[in-house]
């Protein structure tokens, strides 16, 4: 692990609170966008350099810095990135400054809180992804919860919204107590049988716990720990309840960002997978039977949903189910088409649920029924609804398709039957989508609102062709991507391999 | 168990702990002679800083390398008492803490309006006097009669500040339950200074190192320590001892009697300091018996809690349920687990302050704490609204407060003592915690404004409600990113307790791999 001379990752995370509280120092409300654009801007060449820095050739952890934090409970301040986590950072601020551009005129209450919370909200999300103690990440993961609560609370669109914020807090801490106790186990069995000053021995550092070997039975218990704490994030059947309500109630950015990073699933590959490598295998099943029964579920009922923000928040449990079924196939196309696919989703899933909103604030409604002849008044938004749309489904060309191809091939080599059941998915998933593109934004116009709506505003057709174009750019250029996830995929292969 | 002393001389040029003491006893004096003068106010401030300056200074004097009781004073007065204090890693962190919270309960007093009431602010500073005296004796008798006096001053409190149409029945409840465990509490210290008085051939004593260097006999042991045990069971209060809790709180003052009373937590302190060295037996015997009583506890009171429609007995019933997980970790009895649960104790002694100050300005403005006639505040109040939030994270353990750190230490005791289950437990206690704390917040603050209640005009944050709020969101972020000085101020105190534990053999030990 070489250690960095300049601290690039505790940057990319800090300058977004320092920003926050740049907010409050300005004089004029209105600056707060512009404060947090800049913010994220700047945190965005920040995170690009890291990416061109990053030496996709070596496995290993890089911009490694480590610092003494809570020396009593050698709980360390331990970040790094490697091949899989770099290329969130970016995409995770692209996202951010997405939500942040398309809030613009969309938020006028409380602007400096608002803006204030996304950054803490990136921040903590960052963080997510650069922590490599795992109490430095369960730190992150949970600071995540006060800025979605609030942003959900206050500036939620549906009227139960205050219930949703709750519920989702809610569950989401309940998922962090098997998640603690996951993580405390794991520095439990390192610190041995040693009594008496147990607190030093214990250790949290994730480098070092992938060194020391798990004996069997507690990696039964290690793995279904973090494989619950990880399902209600991510979510999977049947931890999903708090999904469909958040796309309903919340603000159109928070959905944006719940489904576009799958912090989930991402802690199910960092954490779960390679800390019980044996008992994954011997549990393959299960990845795979959860992963089937998303994909399917998911699929069925986002066929049956007549608004198009539940739809997309069952399509999104219905893709979660096929990334799961990619990583129980524990081979390089699975890992490494199931990371392009999350990869993906930050676009992908960011971007359509931003365009919901947009049409949310346009039509007061994003329900079939209400809907229809969208395409006459807005075609770019249309444009953009499509586009995202045949990315979600894979179609070549969009950067959906050498994920889902990655997919696929994997799970019908390792899960023949489930592979098949994914082929389905797939399937039913160009059905519901077409369906209810059909019926919302073609079709003949009745509803006064969307016949006064105005299309995309030039801020908002700015940040869909930035989208626009990474989803052509991955879709044509998947190597790119692949390249640099290559090593550590590996790494994470090798781990599995000699059992 | 051997209990080492360094003489005041030894570390410092005065006597510290006497002068934190006294200068309270002082500031009474004064404050009552400056009745009705300009300078009350000011000096009640400045009399309150400068006991924060005393602690601070304890705090920089105080060797937290060193296992031995620190800064000792000692002066016979009575054959049997012996004013004798000293001070080990706890009690700086409790002397601090009753210096912080004294200057908030000074700030407060301006907000109540009460900041021209001599006796007000005296009694304020009386309280501070008994409860510094309680957490710096080594003397067990010492501690009980000052425990008796800080419940008299309380009571008068609350006889004469709270306005509510039933404190007549709150105040008799109070006086019911205090009283009886004060007599407890009595009777147990009588018991074991008879027994002490039996092995050295008549000589009484109280004080905790002549106490501990006298065997109880078990049969004994036992009756002791359900007296000690119940009677500051009472004061916590521990499930089912909290009756007067909801009454009181519902009844009594919103913010000051309670924040004393459940701010700082003397019952467990008076448990770490002299019932667990005293009586290891009879604790390893029923500590199962306890932390029975405390699983129901939380969940008992979380359920209770989230049924309230006054947010005033739901601070209340959270008090208890939260308590409750302190009393798992403390009975986890290692070093972890004091560690833990002595840093959670202080900070749900904090975090609780906070809910009070933060409800008690609320209600200056909406006359009611009523959960469905509140709502909409944010607007209005946001810092105060932010500090609530805070302090109610505080209590769930979220990463980023000090309850995070505590609660993680002590867990971690718990697992090894009693296994997972009850562990996890402990934790879902604290999400049922975060389930009434978050909708109570959110009725209160995020919710709009009830029908009926439209004309209402709130009022923005005075500065010094402001600052109340700010300082109380400084001390809980600040000693939550960095608890490292608190943790390591508790690294040696405990006096061997560890050791004494870790020696006898444990009930329902469990082995390290697990489950």
């Amino acid at each position: 692990m070489p250690e960095a001379g300049f601290p690039l990752l505790s940057l990319i995370i800090m300058i977004l609170p320092v920003g926050a509280g740049l907010i409050w120092l300005a004089p004029n409300p209105a600056l707060a966008r512009w404060i947090a654009l800049l913010t994220a801007l700047l945190d965005l060449a920040l995170t690009l350099l890291a990416m061109l820095r990053f030496d996709p050739a070596s496995g290993g952890f890089q911009f490694v810095e480590q610092h003494a934090w809570v020396p009593s409970l050698n709980i360390e301040y331990l970040v790094g990135v490697d091949g899989m986590s770099v290329l969130f950072l970016p995409l995770t601020v692209l996202l951010f400054i997405a939500v942040i551009l398309a809030s613009w005129t969309s938020v006028r209450s409380l602007p400096r809180l608002y803006y204030t919370l996304l950054l803490i909200l990136e921040s903590a999300s960052l963080g997510i992804f650069c922590a490599l103690d795992t109490i430095l990440f369960f730190l992150f993961w949970e600071l995540t919860l006060v800025p979605i609560f609030f942003l959900i609370s206050l500036w939620g669109i549906g009227p139960h919204r205050r219930y949703a914020a709750v519920k989702y807090t809610l569950m989401m801490l309940t998922g962090g107590v098997p998640l603690l106790f996951g993580f405390l186990l794991l520095a439990f069995n390192h610190a041995g049988t040693a009594t008496g000053g147990i607190t030093h021995a214990l250790l949290f550092s994730y480098p070092e716990l992938l060194a020391s070997p798990l004996p069997a039975e507690l990696q039964t218990a290690v793995f279904f720990l973090l494989l619950l704490g990880f399902a209600v994030k991510a979510p999977v059947f049947p931890l999903h309840t708090w999904l469909p309500t958040l796309a309903m109630e919340g603000p159109a950015s928070i959905a944006a960002i719940m489904t576009g990073l799958k912090l989930g699933v991402y802690g199910l590959i960092r954490f779960t997978v390679p800390l019980a490598p044996a008992a994954a295998q011997e549990f393959h099943w299960l990845l795979a039977g959860l992963g089937v029964i998303g994909i399917l579920y998911g699929a069925l009922l986002a066929l049956s949903q007549t608004n198009l923000r539940p739809m997309l928040a069952f399509s999104s449990l219905s893709h979660v189910g096929l990334v799961l079924l990619g990583i129980s196939a524990f081979t390089l196309q699975g890992i490494q088409g199931a990371l392009f696919q999350l990869l993906n989703f930050t676009v992908v899933a960011g971007g359509i649920f931003l365009l919901s909103g947009f049409l949310h604030h346009r039509v007061g409604s994003t329900d079939v029924v209400s809907l229809g002849g969208v395409a006459q008044r807005m075609p770019l938004l249309t444009a953009g609804f499509f586009l995202f749309g045949l990315a979600a489904m894979g179609v070549p060309g969009s950067s959906g398709f050498p994920a889902e191809f990655l997919l696929i091939l994997s799970a019908l080599d390792s899960h023949t039957g489930a592979g098949l059941a994914a082929l389905a998915g797939v399937v039913l998933g160009t059905a519901y989508f077409l369906g209810a593109f059909r019926r919302a934004f073609l079709g003949p116009m009745h509803n006064t609102a969307v016949i006064e709506a105005v299309d995309l505003r030039r801020r908002e057709l700015a940040v869909m062709l930035v989208l626009g174009a990474l989803i052509l750019a991955g879709g044509l250029f998947p190597n790119a991507v692949l390249e640099l996830t290559r090593v550590s995929s590996e790494g994470w292969i090798e781990r599995l391999a000699p059992r | 168990m051997d209990i080492s002393e360094l003489h005041w001389t030894v570390q410092a040029g005065y006597p510290v702990l006497a002068t934190l003491q006294l200068l309270p006893l002082a500031a009474v004096v004064a404050l009552l002679l400056l009745r009705g003068r300009r300078l009350l106010y000011p000096a009640a401030i400045g009399l309150a800083l400068l006991e924060i300056l005393l602690a601070c200074d304890l705090y920089r004097l105080f060797d937290a390398a060193s296992t031995s009781l620190q800064l000792a004073e000692r002066l016979p007065l009575l054959p049997f008492l012996a004013y004798h204090a000293a001070a080990d890693g706890m009690s700086v962190l409790f002397v601090l803490l009753t210096a912080v919270i004294s200057l908030l309960v000074v700030l407060y007093a301006k907000v109540k309006g009460l900041s021209g009431s001599a006796a007000f602010l005296a009694m304020v500073f009386a309280i501070q006097a008994t409860l510094q005296g309680m957490f710096v004796t080594q003397d067990l008798l010492w501690f009980t009669l000052l425990s008796a006096v800080e419940l008299v001053l309380i009571a008068y409190l609350l006889q004469r500040w709270a306005r509510a149409p039933q404190d007549e029945s709150a105040m008799q409840r109070y006086l019911q339950f205090m009283g009886i465990g004060l007599l407890l509490l009595l009777a147990g210290t009588f018991m074991l200074g008879w027994n002490h008085a039996n092995v050295t051939d008549g000589q009484w004593s109280f004080e905790l190192n002549e106490l501990s260097l006298s065997t109880v006999p078990p049969e004994l042991q036992g009756v002791i320590f359900f007296l000690l045990f119940y009677g500051l069971g009472i004061r916590i209060p521990l499930f089912p001892l909290h009756g007067w809790l909801p009454l009181v709180a519902e009844h009594g003052t919103i913010a000051v009697a309670g924040v004393f009373l459940l701010g700082l937590k003397t019952g467990v302190y008076a448990l770490v300091r002299f019932v667990f060295p005293l009586l290891p037996e009879a604790v390893l015997r029923w500590q199962e018996w306890v932390v029975a009583f405390a699983l129901a506890g939380i969940f008992y009171a979380a359920t209770l809690a989230l049924m309230q429609v006054n947010l005033r007995r739901l601070l209340a019933f959270a008090v208890i349920s939260h308590t409750s997980v302190l009393v798992i970790g403390l009975f986890s009895l290692s070093q972890t687990a004091l560690q833990g649960s002595i840093l959670l104790s202080t900070t749900f002694g904090t975090a609780t302050a906070g809910l009070l100050f933060m409800s008690g300005v609320v209600f200056r403005r909406t006359r009611t704490l009523v959960l469905s006639r509140l709502g909409g505040l944010f607007g209005h109040l946001p810092v105060v609204g932010t500090a609530f939030l805070i302090a109610g994270l505080s209590i769930i353990g979220m990463p980023g407060t000090p309850g995070f750190d505590a609660a993680h230490l002590m867990l971690e005791a718990a697992i090894r003592e009693f296994g997972a289950m009850i562990t996890i437990a402990a934790a879902l206690g604290n999400v049922a915690a975060a389930a009434f704390l978050l909708w109570a917040f959110q009725r209160a603050f995020l919710a709009p404004l009830p029908e009926g209640e439209a004309g209402r005009v709130i009022e923005p944050p005075a500065l010094l409600e402001r600052g109340i709020a700010v300082l109380i969101i400084l001390i809980l972020l600040g000693t939550g990113f960095y608890t490292h000085p608190w943790l390591n101020l508790l690294e040696n105190a405990f006096n061997g307790l560890p050791e004494l534990y870790a020696a006898a053999p444990h009930h329902s030990g469990m082995p390290v791999a697990m489950p």
